[in-house]
């Protein structure tokens, strides 16, 4: 029995080092990768890294391939899936300012995102490029873009851009949604910011 | 008898299907029953291959239109739809802090780390210090010894660097040496031809024997079988396009091999 849970935390601190440190281009691993290092158990070890991740606000989570996360995810979407350790709760204001994003981008960037995911997942460049210069000038907007292309939020084919891996990693695109169109997304934990006095 | 009419009416749909398909328009502008009724009466019509071919690519074409049908669908009844022109106009409503304070609430950023292990570091300082110096590494020309001063022809000639009679003169000058040994309209073999007293100037030779071949003064044949190489002077010089493709035969004159055929001799 002792032997079982020192096994399982060994593979936990595995999968940990697994996911934090960044081998390939873009971050995260492939869920075969998971299966070969962890086990075919690997997600119990995801879901027991979990709980201890959720200690410090973070999370494991999965990117399918395609558009739809499906209901009952196969063994083979789930090789295929991308798993990340994200940050579980939103931002503070000072967490997103310390973060060095410029407000005018964070607004391009949500802009260019909406509009993309209203497009059924894709758009095509000149018509984001029209939308974002009635408000910022022309050299900001394609500087904007190309920066997030670079960065993985978008990608672009043929003059058509996409949402990329890492919108689809980093942004609740459903909650976005509801939000850009006035509703309240679903309420999740917000941190509160910290208080000069406590009582 | 296919009428143009017909093919007319399948390419507007193909033209309808690669549109949508583009743009992203609405597929059930495509009314798929309509134009499949329209498949099947004039199927029988078909005569030639390219009406078979202009059906089979407008049956391609509709099928992708109802796969696109069915994704908007999915689409449309998944929670993600929203009308595409209520998001623009609410997108150009919201000033800079309300969208920022959209994306605070809908970013979970990935955290990653990057790493140096302890191996790697002793790896670089291992690397670093088997690594010469740069002036080391790069190459220098060996430095002139003794006083420049002028060549004389006579000293050019005697380096064998150029010769008194022009190149063109003595390729030709060779060439007409090629005739004279391999005979009108025959071939010699090609070591026969190159061979001299001495290896260095068989090399010469096989020097300008290259100026022959490629200059058009001579062909060169070689039997793969017998792994023999022969020279068929050409009766006139055949003008040589440098814009076709060439290909590069390489020959060894390898010093074992004239000498051989030497004690041959």
């Amino acid at each position: 029995m002792a032997d079982d849970v020192s096994a399982y935390v060994r593979r936990v601190k595995r999968a940990a080092k697994i996911l934090f440190y960044r081998r390939h281009r873009q971050p995260g691993v492939k869920g075969w990768e998971l299966r070969r290092a962890l086990g075919k158990e690997y997600l119990t070890v995801i879901d027991l890294l979990n709980q201890q991740l959720a200690n410090v606000g973070l999370e494991v989570s999965t990117v399918f391939e395609g558009a739809e996360r499906p209901d009952t995810p196969t063994s083979e979407q789930l090789d295929r899936a991308r798993f990340y350790v994200t940050v579980k709760e939103p931002l503070t204001a000072a967490d997103l300012v310390l973060s060095g994003w410029r407000v005018d981008d964070v607004a391009a960037l949500v802009v260019t995102v909406s509009y993309i995911i209203s497009k059924q997942g894709k758009a095509a460049r000149r018509d984001i490029e029209q939308l974002l210069r009635e408000k910022f000038p022309k050299w900001r907007v394609e500087r904007s873009l190309n920066r997030y292309i670079r960065q993985g939020y978008l990608s672009e084919v043929d003059d058509v851009l996409y949402l990329d891996w890492r919108a689809r990693a980093e942004i609740d695109q459903k909650s976005l949604i509801r939000l850009v169109i006035g509703g309240e997304a679903t309420p999740a934990s917000e941190p509160s910011e910290p208080s000069a006095a406590s009582p | 008898m296919t009428s143009s009419r017909e093919r007319d009416r399948l390419l507007r749909i193909i033209s309808l299907c690669v549109a949508i398909e583009r743009k992203g328009g609405n597929p059930f502008e495509v009314e798929v029953k309509e134009a499949l009724e329209t498949l099947r009466r004039y199927l029988p019509h078909w005569k030639a291959l390219e009406d078979f071919a202009l059906d089979a690519e407008t049956l391609n074409r509709i099928s992708s239109i109802v796969g696109l049908q069915g994704n908007w669908i999915k689409h449309r009844s998944s929670t993600l739809f929203v009308d595409p022109l209520l998001i623009e106009l609410k997108i150009k409503m919201l000033d800079p802090d309300k969208l920022v304070e959209i994306f605070r609430r809908t970013w979970h950023p990935v955290v990653e780390m990057d790493r140096l292990s302890a191996k790697r570091i002793a790896e670089a300082v291992d690397y670093w210090n088997h690594l010469s110096p740069l002036e080391d590494r790069l190459m220098k020309l060996p430095e002139a010894t003794g006083a420049l001063d002028l060549a004389s022809l006579e000293d050019l000639v005697k380096a064998r660097l150029i010769s008194e009679e022009s190149f063109t003169a003595l390729l030709r000058s060779f060439w007409l040496e090629l005739k004279a040994q391999a005979g009108d309209g025959e071939r010699i073999p090609y070591w026969d031809f190159i061979y001299a007293p001495s290896y260095e100037d068989t090399v010469v030779r096989a020097y300008l024997t290259s100026f022959l071949v490629t200059y058009g003064f001579a062909a060169m044949e070689v039997d793969p079988l017998e792994e023999a190489t022969f020279l068929r002077p050409r009766p006139e010089p055949r003008e040589v396009s440098f814009t076709e493709q060439t290909i590069s035969f390489p020959i060894s004159i390898d010093y074992e091999r004239w000498k051989a055929q030497a004690e041959g001799r």
